[in-house]
């Protein structure tokens, strides 16, 4: 479903090239829990942002779903981002000034649904985070756990064909952190495809595969 | 969608309420200012136009030229040209003309017992009511016998009756008037009734003599002031004022229209309008300048907004924003802005002009063209100004505006 070919990303920090990828490839298959990790400067962030249609490769391509994106403009990597793909950020990444009904249901005003559905949609996905009694709150107004479950279910609300979640856990306590890793693996169980960037082995282990990076090259990759 | 955006645009302005009004302050300045003027303007315009007419449509003054100084001769004024008889002389050649009114002036100070007052003395025959559309309040005015004899009548404006008697009746009573350092006595026969301003000073600060009294004994001179000419219509004004300026060279011999200048009510009236217009732009101009000052106003608030709203644009670009919805967002954010701010200058330009028409006693005059220029002005430049920030928000890298703290 997912697929990276020989990808390559060089960053021009004024005079120096900086290769944060160096030939990287691999394929996930529709519903696995990949998890990728490597140290820092390892390029797990840049592969990322790559995968989640932020950023383009310098070199290489890369296929979802059959469809070669890398080379797609601003508009249709948006327009992907939307459809495709679902983020879970370590700082949750919610409108602070927006209640979480709004919050989930941002990704859903960029998709033009309507907005009876979109409220309907956006209440389902806080009730299967169990935050269904909070729709008004506000992020300032709960606990770093919920605001987390917000972002889970924002992510899922349009249904992507990937879950991307960067280092999901390292702003929550190790309990907290314990209850995402639990909603993840009952969402994976569900159907969903989930790829992870985390540090942390504990967490990691939660996934079924752990691609290891290093200086920008894949050191590890094996099924647990 | 475009429900979505206005909303989201009212509530990024409702978060930071201060800020939203100290940024529209530019523009409600300016749109207040703009409707303000225009309308203080106009309606200043339509009060000066309708007293010039008040004195009279048809009226044309005959005024002394003024000769150049060249060659070693000093610039002067021609004192020595309008005779009586050159009035009766336009008055009959003249066909458009209805009748000539030669008038003396002088300062005199007039003295009651112990009150004094200074005051404009004119000397004129009896047709100067009629001519001016300025009628007595009580008594009579100078008659033809009062020519004849060189009488020493007076008829007071009401301000200088006013000055002498106060409230007590100043018919039949005699006054002192002094006139270059020599005293006369005078008979007051008339009170004119009570006129605002006009073109040749306030009126009410004014007396009548006979023109015959004022030559012979005041003056001693067989020149008169100026002439009032009064066409027989006023459809006819502009013949009359070609007649008598022909008439006048010829019996001048004044090829180079020194000696004399003419003066229609239309002319003034278009002196009037061309400095009244020219005013309203000039202040106008300086309105809109500030208008445009509140746009840069915008345009920082904005910039700083997009700054500080960085990470959110990131959110929302990785939610699926494409670069034309946060282009939108922002731009819809800067005309809610400017608009609003439109809209509180129109209520605030609204309530200047009303304010002002009030202390001016003028008739308030506020055009939908002047407000919906300035509103639509205060649009253009909350787009214009609006389109930058905007911009760079919608160019912003997804990932650079994640990282951003």
């Amino acid at each position: 479903m997912l697929e990276i070919k020989k990808i390559k990303k060089i960053y021009q920090l004024g005079k120096v090239k900086v290769e944060a990828l160096k030939g990287v490839s691999f394929g996930i298959e529709k519903g696995d829990f990949v998890a990728i990790m490597g140290p820092s400067g390892s390029g797990k962030s840049t592969l990322m942002h790559i995968i989640g249609c932020l950023d383009k490769p310098t070199e290489g391509n890369f296929f979802l779903d059959g469809k070669d994106v890398s080379k797609l403009n601003d508009d249709k990597l948006a327009e992907i981002r939307n459809k495709s793909i679902g983020f879970v950020f370590q700082q949750f990444n919610l409108l602070s000034r927006a209640s979480l009904l709004h919050n989930v249901e941002t990704p859903l005003i960029y998709a033009g649904v309507k907005v009876k559905k979109r409220r309907e949609l956006a209440k389902s996905a806080l009730d299967s985070v169990g935050l269904g009694d909070r729709l008004k709150h506000r992020p300032n107004e709960i606990s770093g756990g919920e605001r987390q479950r917000t972002a889970i279910a924002r992510a899922l609300v349009n249904n992507p064909l990937i879950i991307l979640a960067d280092e999901p856990t390292g702003n929550l306590d190790t309990k907290t952190g314990e209850e995402i890793m639990r909603i993840f693996n009952r969402l994976n169980q569900e159907g969903h495809t989930i790829i992870m960037v985390t540090h942390e082995p504990d967490i990691a282990r939660h996934a079924r595969r752990i691609i290891r990076l290093r200086d920008g090259l894949i050191e590890r990759d094996e099924k647990i | 969608m475009f429900f979505e955006i206005i909303k989201l645009a009212f509530d990024s302005l409702r978060t930071n309420k201060l800020r939203t009004f100290l940024s529209m302050l530019g523009i409600i300045i300016g749109v207040g200012a703009v409707i303000a003027i225009v309308s203080i303007g106009s309606g200043a315009r339509e009060q000066i136009t309708s007293r010039i007419s008040s004195l009279g449509s048809n009226i044309i003054n005959i005024l002394p030229g003024t000769s150049r100084g060249w060659g070693g001769r000093v610039s002067r004024s021609s004192t020595d040209i309008f005779t009586l008889e050159l009035a009766d002389y336009l008055e009959q050649v003249c066909p458009s003309v209805k009748r000539v009114l030669p008038l003396s002036q002088g300062s005199g100070l007039l003295i009651n017992g112990e009150l004094n007052v200074q005051a404009t003395l004119n000397g004129v025959n009896t047709y100067y009511p009629e001519v001016n559309n300025y009628n007595l309040a009580q008594g009579q005015f100078i008659n033809e016998e009062d020519l004849e004899n060189n009488r020493n009548v007076i008829v007071l404006g009401s301000q200088v009756a006013e000055n002498l008697f106060g409230n007590t009746n100043a018919l039949g009573e005699k006054i002192k008037l002094n006139f270059q350092n020599r005293d006369h006595l005078f008979t007051v026969i008339g009170v004119m009734e009570e006129k605002g301003a006009g073109l040749m000073g306030n009126l009410n600060n004014q007396a009548y003599i006979p023109i015959t009294t004022f030559m012979k004994k005041l003056s001693n001179s067989r020149f008169v002031t100026y002439y009032i000419a009064q066409a027989s219509s006023s459809g006819e004004a502009s013949s009359a004022v070609s007649e008598i300026e022909f008439f006048l060279t010829k019996y001048l011999k004044d090829e180079e229209k020194e000696k004399f200048n003419i003066m229609s009510q239309d002319e003034i009236l278009e002196t009037v309008n061309s400095v009244t217009a020219s005013l309203s732009l000039m202040l106008g101009g300086i309105a809109a300048i500030s208008l445009l000052v509140g746009g840069i106003g915008i345009m920082n608030i904005m910039l700083v907004s997009v700054t500080e709203r960085t990470r959110e644009i990131g959110i929302r670009k990785a939610l699926g924003a494409k670069n034309k919805n946060i282009m939108s967002q922002f731009l819809v954010e800067a005309l809610s802005l400017s608009g609003m701010g439109g809209l509180v200058g129109i209520l605030l330009g609204w309530l200047g002009a009303y304010t002002i028409a009030q202390v001016g006693k003028w008739p308030l005059v506020i055009t939908p063209v002047s407000v919906l220029l300035a509103f639509g002005f205060a649009l253009i430049i909350g787009l214009f100004f609006g389109l930058y920030p905007a911009m760079k928000a919608a160019r912003m890298d997804p990932v650079e505006a994640l990282r951003y703290e």
